[in-house]
């Protein structure tokens, strides 16, 4: 696990750099899939979109086809990367635990003012639901587009029941694709989530919202790292809410760590701030604070 | 044998002797439902010094019998078609049903009149034309909701039942044989307006009469005996004979990465192709037609070969991370 604490930039680790490299490996390739995807549907001169410049190809079957082999190097190579990859290291963060239904639920309700959050791990229970939803979609997409290929390659005669099941499970796959992708957007559109949104890019996350809403995470890395828990305070006083910048600015992937560091946060670096005592009232409204459960 | 474009030397005499004794010493029989029962690949064979366009009949033949077992095949066609957005194209051969000299959506063959010069001498040759049913068709690998398929008879069949009338397949066919109805098909149930338009229909080398072991009815019906119909070697190798005997050309054999239908002629094919009047329905014979996805198979086998790209580059950076780990907690410990 790459994840820990940089307490003197506020900033909890979240993702290893080979992390954000698959994500955005799959996420980028995704998109282009999607695209040359929807290409090969007889949409590009039909709707008129190949008139628009620099989308004359999109009425071109074997340009997008081109497009769409060369991008599904890239996802499939990331997503079999990521399956061996984190099977072999153990990784089971993202795997959904008991009761993660009914968690969601609840924390999809505290998103429209019913009832309060419970606290977090280092995912929410329905980024883990998510993750299995979009596991099983990538899966279809791959395994029908792989016989898809070979069929194009070296086996247009292939079974026609074959044939026919690996298309239908990859066209509903990319509508189901779809429907994901635009969810997964929109979680991030929502207010309580959008400090997650750097994690993605840099890597890490602000340590006082980590430690406001994920606070299972942060005693799972501080418990992995004794000594370290004694500067984080076990709750955060009453009425403090979190901050939407963090004091800090100078953070980019390249400082993120692809292995664990030392417990504790860097020497040589000023005083850290406790995240209890960052800027209260600058940040979300007090009915959206969550509870530390 | 030469290429086909290649300049010949064959009086019309010779090549119609050379034929006739080709056929008679091969020992292939016409049309037999033994062949066309036969597992494996079916190609077809269709001579050019044989057949004469059947002068005195109206319609030739072979279209006839072509129009007749494919006559209610199309469905009622709705009434208004309606009009897909926003490029507003409709195809209706509904009331046009009749026409036999090129391709419609009713018709599968028609026979193109080509006028060349042979050695000085006007000739006129009549080349049946329709779906080449390809070895590796880009109209069904590439079509989005497989409704068109290559069968392991090697024939090319549209199911007009799951066909949304797009085109693509017109569009990626070298020939653009595949020709639309509007107005038919699944797309009338979903979205006619925003999505499909029409069925696409063209020769299905009568796959059902060849599941029943029966001859497509063109090659059943042709009087003149110019089109075979048999295991896909064997008649290349007619073929190839035929045109070696005949000091003639090939068209099939190569085209498109390689059909199932074997033309034989004693004229080049780029003479052939010069000639005919080419157009919507009735496509070019231009010979050394590439394969289009040729270019990509480079790139598809590269996706074939991702998934073991990306376990082995799993496994390795895990390894890689292991031995790092180890060799740090080691320091730790010194």
């Amino acid at each position: 696990m790459s994840d820990r604490i940089v307490r003197e930039r506020n900033l909890v680790v979240r993702h290893s750099i080979v992390e954000l490299a698959e994500h955005w490996a799959v996420a980028l390739s995704g998109l282009a899939l999607l695209v040359s995807g929807m290409f090969q549907l007889p949409m590009g001169s039909r709707y008129y979109i190949n008139a628009i410049p620099g989308l004359a190809w999109s009425a071109d079957y074997m340009v997008s086809l081109n497009v769409h082999y060369a991008a599904s190097i890239v996802f499939v190579a990331a997503a079999l990367f990521h399956v061996i990859y984190h099977g072999l290291r153990g990784d089971r963060g993202m795997v959904p635990r008991k009761g993660d239904l009914r968690t969601s639920i609840e924390v999809m309700k505290s998103f429209f003012g019913k009832g309060e959050e419970p606290p977090f791990h280092k995912y929410l229970p329905e980024q883990r639901l998510a993750y299995v939803g979009m596991a099983v979609i990538i899966a279809m997409l791959i395994v029908s587009g792989l016989v898809k290929t070979y069929k194009n390659l070296y086996a247009p005669d292939l079974n026609y029941a074959v044939v026919l099941w690996a298309t239908w499970v990859h066209n509903i796959g990319f509508v189901l694709f779809i429907l994901a992708f635009a969810a997964h957007i929109g979680a991030i559109a929502l207010k309580p989530n959008r400090p997650m949104l750097r994690g993605i890019f840099t890597g890490a996350v602000r340590l006082d919202y980590a430690e406001h809403r994920h606070p299972l995470w942060i005693e799972e890395i501080e418990g992995a790292k004794p000594g370290a828990g004694a500067e984080r305070p076990a709750t955060l006083p009453e009425g403090t809410v979190a901050v939407e910048e963090a004091p800090v600015v100078a953070e980019a992937a390249a400082e993120v760590p692809r292995e664990s560091g030392a417990a504790g946060g860097e020497s040589g670096v000023a005083a850290p701030e406790k995240p209890g005592e960052a800027e209260p009232g600058s940040g979300k409204p007090p009915g959206e604070s969550p509870s530390q459960g | 044998m030469r290429n086909s474009d290649n300049r010949p030397r064959l009086s019309r005499r010779a090549f119609l002797k050379v034929s006739a004794g080709a056929v008679a010493a091969s020992g292939i029989a016409w049309p037999k439902k033994a062949k066309a029962r036969s597992t494996g690949k079916l190609a077809t064979l269709i001579d050019l010094s044989l057949c004469d366009g059947c002068p005195g009949l109206d319609v030739p033949a072979c279209v006839s019998a072509c129009k007749t077992i494919n006559r209610d095949k199309i469905p009622p066609v709705a009434d208004p078609i309606p009009v897909p957005w926003p490029r507003k194209t409709v195809e209706d051969w509904s009331r046009r049903r009749e026409v036999s000299d090129r391709l419609t959506p009713y018709n599968y063959l028609y026979v193109h009149r080509a006028e060349v010069d042979v050695d000085g001498v006007p000739k006129t040759l009549f080349v049946p034309r329709r779906c080449m049913h390809c070895e590796n068709p880009a109209c069904a690998t590439i079509c989005p909701f497989a409704a068109n398929h290559k069968h392991e008879n090697g024939a090319v069949v549209i199911d007009q039942d799951l066909c949304f009338g797009g085109a693509k397949c017109k569009t990626v066919c070298p020939w653009e044989i595949p020709q639309r109805q509007s107005g038919v098909g699944i797309y009338l149930h979903i979205l006619p307006d925003y999505m499909g338009n029409g069925v696409m229909y063209k020769c299905d080398l009568c796959h059902d009469r060849l599941g029943r072991g029966e001859s497509p009815g063109c090659i059943e019906a042709c009087p003149q005996k110019a089109m075979l119909i048999g295991p896909r070697d064997g008649m290349l190798a007619e073929a190839e004979r035929r045109a070696q005997q005949m000091k003639g050309f090939l068209y099939g054999r190569d085209e498109n990465g390689g059909t199932s239908t074997f033309y034989v002629s004693p004229v080049p094919f780029d003479r052939i192709d010069a000639t005919i009047q080419k157009g919507p329905g009735r496509p070019h014979m231009r010979p050394g037609v590439e394969r289009q996805m040729a270019g990509m198979d480079g790139l598809g086998k590269a996706v074939l070969a991702a998934p073991a790209v990306g376990l082995v580059a799993g496994a390795l950076t895990w390894l890689s991370d292991r031995k790092a780990r180890v060799e740090k907690e080691g320091k730790k410990d010194v």
